[in-house]
């Protein structure tokens, strides 16, 4: 093996049998001495601005200690649950970003550790270390001054199918498809990030369905299945969230805004008509489809709405085959990538030029709230976020 | 999952070289002979064996839980953690990366410690399993750091069954090269050689033993480094001979008192 340090004379602390017990003084000053030379210290960075706050823990812009021009994000992995030692969620992550090497898919530099000292209580703290995106699809998309032509809208979705493509066919469900998860270089590279929440799935083998969560993605962007109760889902739960990401494109704002589940429920029925076992078939035995009071007589109105906002036709109805409430009629990443939507006028063309002209990152972290934008119904005028004030943005020079 | 191998770190880290492995082994060698050292290995993985196969983890989950744990001593002296500690942990941490869910803290210690006690007596006589969860939690990242978060382990189950289909479905054969690939992991071939390999190797030796000559055209038509095949086969041979003249039961204490420990604390 390359680089392999001989057998060390040192020993980790937790070796104690029962007959060697450090006490914990020594204990502690042979923690601090331990030098581990496979997972780097976290210190070769220097944190420049926190750009990430939620549920997962932060995550920050960094400089790498020894180029002053190489930028990375770092997120913090979060003991929350002791008893479970390091936290599945983490090691998903870290197992499925080292499995997943694609230009759409955000790129793991490596993991480090920060040194464990008795300010930490001795447990050092893990970081994920990538390589850094100026920008994040909330965060341009509530500024108004980023306009996207069309040809830039169908490559944003072209690399964002790209991107859940290569993952679905990796086996890999993201489960947490938004636009704040949606990073884009200031060359107008598309990267999914944020794989929290990703698993590993199977086809569910003959009569033995899967038993996955459905408290997984973001509200807004929760697809009819989950929010029924299935929890025998697979790549569909995403195709609804890009479906739900490329209406935004146009919205500039997310078009269905839940406060509830139940609500959540209500406004997709309002946009895709009502979940009867007629346009989707199984629908009746999902968990609560009989425990929920669910929304009757609604007519699907998807391309009626959105041609408000979306003038393309192609666009319209690629959006139509993205938001289907039967998973099974759902587009999936390769059909959609194949709709006309990619192969006509105008071709989907280059971001980078469009982002030249900003020189801030954008982050949804670091903008200020987007307004709370409904999908309005066409008599209303189209939501008319406030320009952001430049002085809200802090430090996003790169 | 699925994924590609020739990526992974398994390929890119983790195939290890003979001459480093035993340059790197070199401070236990001077204290256990080679024989030793492997039948120390082969009585830990036993452990880790029973132990997944008592919590009723699947094969390809305590394959990797052995892995890992050969993994660790390829870069560290056995004094380093005390594989009794260790085996438990890579058992702990390989049933959370394979999906198989979290094993309760109170249910691993348990096993841990009937296992010890009505299995592996033999060894600890009534000393008792000595370590808590929270052992296992501060070695998990200790675990963690020295395998360098790669925790992606590709088996040679899977390609097995792969090249049994293609010869033509055979039971028998399966089983036999199955339980191969199973002992094959008690040797360093998981750490010097692709599970693809493994798996022809334990395949070509199922072949000789249940005496199929029939499908000697079959892996004549390999394009694979037959070699290779030859050293993995030889590797597990060699482990098969070792067993025919070794009492576990009557020499493992001795073993057990003779490997590295880690240093006593010194006195103040």
């Amino acid at each position: 093996m390359q680089g392999v340090s001989a057998p060390r004379e040192q020993a980790p602390p937790v070796i104690s049998t029962s007959s060697t017990i450090l006490n914990m003084r020594e204990k502690e000053k042979y923690i601090e001495d331990f030098d581990f030379p496979f997972c780097d210290e976290s210190s070769k960075y220097e944190k420049v601005a926190k750009i990430g706050q939620g549920t997962f823990g932060e995550v920050f812009k960094a400089r790498a200690r020894n180029s002053s021009k190489k930028f990375v994000a770092m997120k913090k992995v979060l003991m929350d649950n002791e008893k479970e030692g390091f936290p599945i969620t983490a090691l998903r992550e870290i197992k499925i970003l080292q499995l997943l090497k694609h230009e759409n898919v955000v790129n793991l530099i490596e993991i480090c550790r920060t040194k464990a000292t008795l300010h930490n209580k001795y447990r050092s703290t893990f970081y994920l270390v990538f390589d850094f995106c100026e920008h994040d699809l909330a965060g341009l998309l509530s500024n108004v001054n980023v306009k996207f032509s069309l040809g830039e809208i169908k490559k944003v979705m072209q690399q964002l199918l790209n991107g859940l493509y290569y993952i679905h066919s990796n086996k890999i469900l993201h489960r947490d498809m938004k636009a704040a998860n949606v990073l884009i270089t200031k060359n107008g590279i598309l990267k999914l990030a944020d794989f929290g929440l990703a698993r590993a799935f199977s086809v569910a083998k003959s009569g033995q369905a899967n038993k996955y969560t459905n408290r997984v993605v973001t509200l807004w962007y929760r697809p009819p299945e989950l929010l029924l109760g299935d929890r025998n889902y697979g790549p569909p739960v995403d195709m609804w969230g890009a479906g739900c990401i490329m209406a935004e494109m146009w919205t500039r704002s997310p078009i269905m805004q839940g406060p509830t589940e139940q609500q959540q429920l209500i406004l997709i029925s309002q946009l895709c008509g009502s979940c009867t076992p007629d346009v989707w078939p199984g629908v009746e035995s999902l968990d609560l489809y009989n425990k929920l009071e669910l929304p009757k007589g609604q007519k699907r109105k998807v391309k009626e709405r959105l041609k408000h906002y979306v003038k393309d036709p192609y666009g319209c109805d690629l959006l139509d085959k993205l938001l289907q409430l039967d998973p099974a009629k759902r587009f999936d990443a390769d059909t959609a990538l194949n709709h006309d939507f990619f192969w006509t006028d105008p071709m989907p063309c280059d971001l980078g030029s469009m982002l030249a002209q900003h020189t801030q990152s954008m982050f949804e972290y670091l903008a200020p709230p987007r307004r709370p934008g409904h999908l309005r119904h066409h008599h209303h005028a189209p939501a008319q976020p406030k320009p952001p004030q430049d002085s809200t943005y802090q430090d996003r020079v790169f | 999952m699925a994924g590609n191998f020739w990526q992974s770190s398994h390929h890119q880290q983790w195939m290890l070289d003979k001459t480093d492995l035993i340059r790197d082994r070199q401070h236990d060698l001077n204290i256990l002979s080679d024989d030793e050292y492997q039948k120390i290995f082969n009585f830990f993985s036993s452990i880790i064996q029973v132990l997944g196969e008592q919590l009723k983890l699947r094969q390809q989950v305590i394959a990797t839980a052995i892995v890992y744990f050969k993994r660790f001593y390829a870069r560290n002296s056995l004094k380093c953690i005390d594989p009794l500690l260790l085996a438990p942990t890579c058992v702990f941490l390989a049933s959370k990366v394979e999906e198989f869910g979290v094993i309760s803290n109170s249910r691993l210690i348990s096993t841990c410690q009937t296992v010890i006690k009505n299995k592996f007596g033999y060894a600890y006589g009534q000393q008792e399993f000595p370590y808590r969860t929270n052992h296992i939690l501060e070695c998990e990242f200790y675990l963690l750091e020295n395998l360098d978060c790669c925790l992606i382990v590709y088996q040679p189950y899977r390609p097995l069954a792969g090249y049994v289909n293609d010869i033509g479905h055979d039971e028998q054969l399966m089983t036999y090269a199955w339980r191969i690939v199973n002992d094959s992991l008690r040797t360093d071939v998981s750490l010097l050689y692709p599970p693809y390999q493994i798996a022809i190797g334990a395949l070509n030796l199922a072949c000789v033993m249940l005496g199929k000559e029939n499908h000697k055209s079959w892996f004549a038509e390999l394009n694979v480094d037959l070699d290779k095949i030859q050293e993995i086969v030889r590797t597990i041979t060699n482990m098969y001979e070792m067993w025919k003249n070794y009492d576990e039961k009557k020499e493992i204490q001795g073993l057990l008192a003779k490997m590295p420990k880690p240093k006593p604390a010194p006195q103040r």
